[in-house]
């Protein structure tokens, strides 16, 4: 049975998904689990269009990222503002 | 030498003083904090005849530094009972710094129930009985007033109808470019200037020297690579231009982080609806504008101009915690009424955050149902009227708690907490527990490279860390308050290490002084420390640095708690 994702953008994100047609949330269908890259190839979104991937509300680089069908999946681009990047473990202190 | 004018409103006598030798090293928040510890008696009654009140602009601002035209208001709080700096935007402090003026402090209470206008220009400070018309005015029309009376360019600091009747939650307003609003919102500053009777303080400067800078070719150099690293990085280059401080709706709530009907839950279905993204789409639909700037020679331009449904203007300045709080904790599912909301609080002179968390707090007790916009919107006029329900609301989240005999209160020495769970978001919850200034997310904002070398990405979920982080936002932060700068620049610099040297280059260059990263660090701590002496002499012990105890419940959707012991909370102030 083919699995699916519940897949969010932000910002800038948020209207390349409106350009596309695409609702919020937007479904996606995924094979049983891929990595962060595998992602955004079958996304077609550069990986320089994004900061962090979050999966059911954790915040991880891209290339750390797992997702898998049923999951809660976010792509929030560069421009979250610093504390919060900080605060928020998408970037390392110091 | 700058000047230092004292404005006694007991026996409305003007003097001015060169600044004094104490105090000659010191601007913005670094001022007012040390000023306040200083001069003003800890355990006076904060409306009583020995506070003061000080209005100090940063060490950069007037200067051509992108950004740099803060001004930094402190005093004893009323909200809080312990010192307050509450920093704003508006044209008032770049004029202060144009006229050579170090701080404006008002002190001593009048008799009679007259309230006055301090006029400021090159030749001092005059003291007028206020025009009788613009009492119990709202403030975008007593702006106008007091600029067709004073002239149209005149800076403008004022209180609105919250403030003449001193309530804990009344914000000090000033006029920006536009003569629209911006303000000194938090602690209840406004109380204090009413219980002084002060109306309003405009200030002219014409016939100002402007600001000497002692090094021109130096400062040109810092500043050009300082506005370099802001107008290149992509939150203050271009996220935050186009959707204001707002685009941290949906990422908080993505998180878990957004609290949601009086902090029950981190997350909401409808978030996205009152997120910046679609902010951003309703203000270009209505014409408004998604970028505008609360200064002259603010270069990130986080404000906007939002627009009514008939493209009119209605706010600005309309700040992702102020829509948080009643968007997601009050469950107002309704941007439009939000902005209503936020107009209202800038024209009657309230805290928006504040008072925006008391509308959640109101709904807690029952007094109007949870989302209902209409009866927010009719509750929130009840300040204007000066009904006793307006009062109470216009007092705070604390106050209404205690009126309505609720435990479910969220405050911090008795100041409202804001827009991010303390549970899922864990450094910040230590920042609300420790900061001298009562629950205040803007006192752990600043991130200076230099400083945070503990290493390592932090779980917002987590402890690990946590301690250290808290600890050095606090410091940055406060230094940063002093520089005149807006602390959003420090959504940049954190990436960018030339522009926090920059930053210190070009007070290096303005002063011929020759400050380095670590002496702003240091400053950092001096200013922590007075303030916390502060508190100490007013009362304040370790057992006020803690968070409400419903905060020990989980939070949906990651289910955390708030779980540091007291000892792990006390040693964020171990420096
Ligand atoms: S970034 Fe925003 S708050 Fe800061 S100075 Fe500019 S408009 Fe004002």
């Amino acid at each position: 049975m083919a699995k699916s994702i519940e897949l969010r953008g932000f910002m800038e994100l948020s209207e390349l998904f409106r350009e596309r047609g695409w609702n919020t949330p937007h479904e996606v269908a995924v094979p049983d689990t891929m990595t962060g890259p595998e992602l955004l190839a079958l996304l077609d979104v550069g990986r320089e269009r994004v900061e962090v991937i979050f999966v059911n509300g954790k915040a991880t680089s891209p290339e750390a990222a797992t997702v898998a069908g049923g999951d809660r999946v976010a792509l929030a681009p560069p421009g979250v503002p610093g504390p919060y990047r900080v605060l928020l473990g998408f970037k390392k202190m110091g | 030498m700058p000047k230092f004018i004292r404005i006694d409103m007991g026996a409305k006598a003007v003097k001015i003083e060169e600044c004094p030798e104490k105090y000659a090293g010191l601007a913005g928040r670094g001022l007012t904090s040390i000023f306040v510890a200083d001069e003003v008696k800890p355990t006076c009654h904060p409306l009583g005849k020995n506070n003061k009140l000080i209005f100090a602009p940063g060490y950069l601002t007037g200067t051509s530094a992108a950004n740099s035209g803060r001004l930094s208001c402190g005093a004893k709080s009323p909200l809080t009972g312990g010192i307050k700096e509450s920093n704003t935007g508006g044209t008032f402090a770049q004029r202060m710094s144009k006229m050579d003026i170090k701080a404006l402090v008002f002190e001593g209470l009048p008799e009679g129930d007259g309230f006055y206008v301090v006029k400021v220009t090159m030749d001092g400070a005059t003291i007028e009985e206020a025009p009788a018309e613009i009492i119990g005015m709202g403030n975008y029309e007593a702006i106008k007033v007091l600029q067709a009376k004073y002239g149209p360019k005149v800076g403008v600091a004022i209180i609105g109808p919250a403030g003449e009747m001193r309530l804990t939650a009344a914000n000090i307003s000033f006029a920006d470019p536009q003569s629209n609003i911006r303000s000194a919102g938090r602690g209840g500053l406004g109380a204090v200037m009413g219980a002084k009777k002060i109306k309003a303080v405009v200030i002219d400067d014409t016939g100002a020297p402007g600001v000497t800078i002692a090094n021109p070719e130096a400062f040109k150099d810092a500043s050009k690579r300082f506005t370099n690293a802001l107008t290149t990085h992509p939150v203050t280059g271009q996220a935050l231009p186009k959707y204001g401080t707002n685009i941290l709706i949906n990422i908080l709530n993505e998180a878990g982080g957004l609290p949601t009907k009086n902090f029950r839950s981190g997350r909401n279905e409808w978030a996205n609806n009152v997120g910046g993204e679609t902010m951003a789409a309703v203000i270009e639909s209505r014409k408004g504008k998604t970028t505008h700037g609360c200064h002259a020679g603010c270069i990130i331009r986080c404000s906007q101009h939002y627009n009514d449904k008939d493209e009119k203007y209605l706010t600005s300045g309309f700040e992702y915690e102020t829509i948080w709080a009643l968007g997601a904790n009050a469950c107002v599912d309704d941007l439009d009424a939000i902005a209503y909301a936020d107009r209202e609080f800038d024209d009657v002179g309230v805290d928006s955050i504040e008072t925006a968390v008391t509308v959640g707090v109101a709904m807690e007790a029952g007094i109007i149902p949870w989302g209902d916009a209409k009866a927010m919107l009719d509750l929130i006029l009840e300040i204007r009227k000066g009904t006793p329900l307006g009062r109470i609301l216009g007092s705070g989240a604390g106050a209404l708690g205690q009126m309505y005999g609720l435990s479910r209160v969220p405050t911090v020495k008795n100041q409202a907490i804001p827009a991010y769970d303390p549970r899922a978001v864990k450094g910040v919850g230590l920042t609300y527990a420790t900061t001298p200034m009562g629950a205040d997310h803007t006192a752990g904002y600043a991130v200076a490279t230099n400083i945070l070398k503990v290493g390592g990405f932090v779980d917002p979920l987590g402890k690990a860390g946590q301690v250290e982080l808290s600890r050095n936002l606090q410091i940055a932060t406060a230094a940063v308050d002093s520089t005149g700068m807006c602390l959003f620049i420090a959504f940049a610099i954190l990436d960018i290490a030339d522009g926090f040297n920059a930053l210190v280059e070009m007070i290096n260059a303005r002063y011929n002084l020759s400050l380095t990263g670590d002496d702003v660090v240091a400053l950092g701590k001096t200013i922590l420390k007075a303030e916390r002496g502060f508190n100490e002499r007013a009362g304040f012990t370790k057992a006020h640095d803690r968070l409400p105890e419903f905060f020990e419940e989980p939070c949906a959707p990651h289910n955390v708690t708030w779980d540091f012991t007291d000892e792990e909370i006390d040693e964020v102030f171990n420096f």
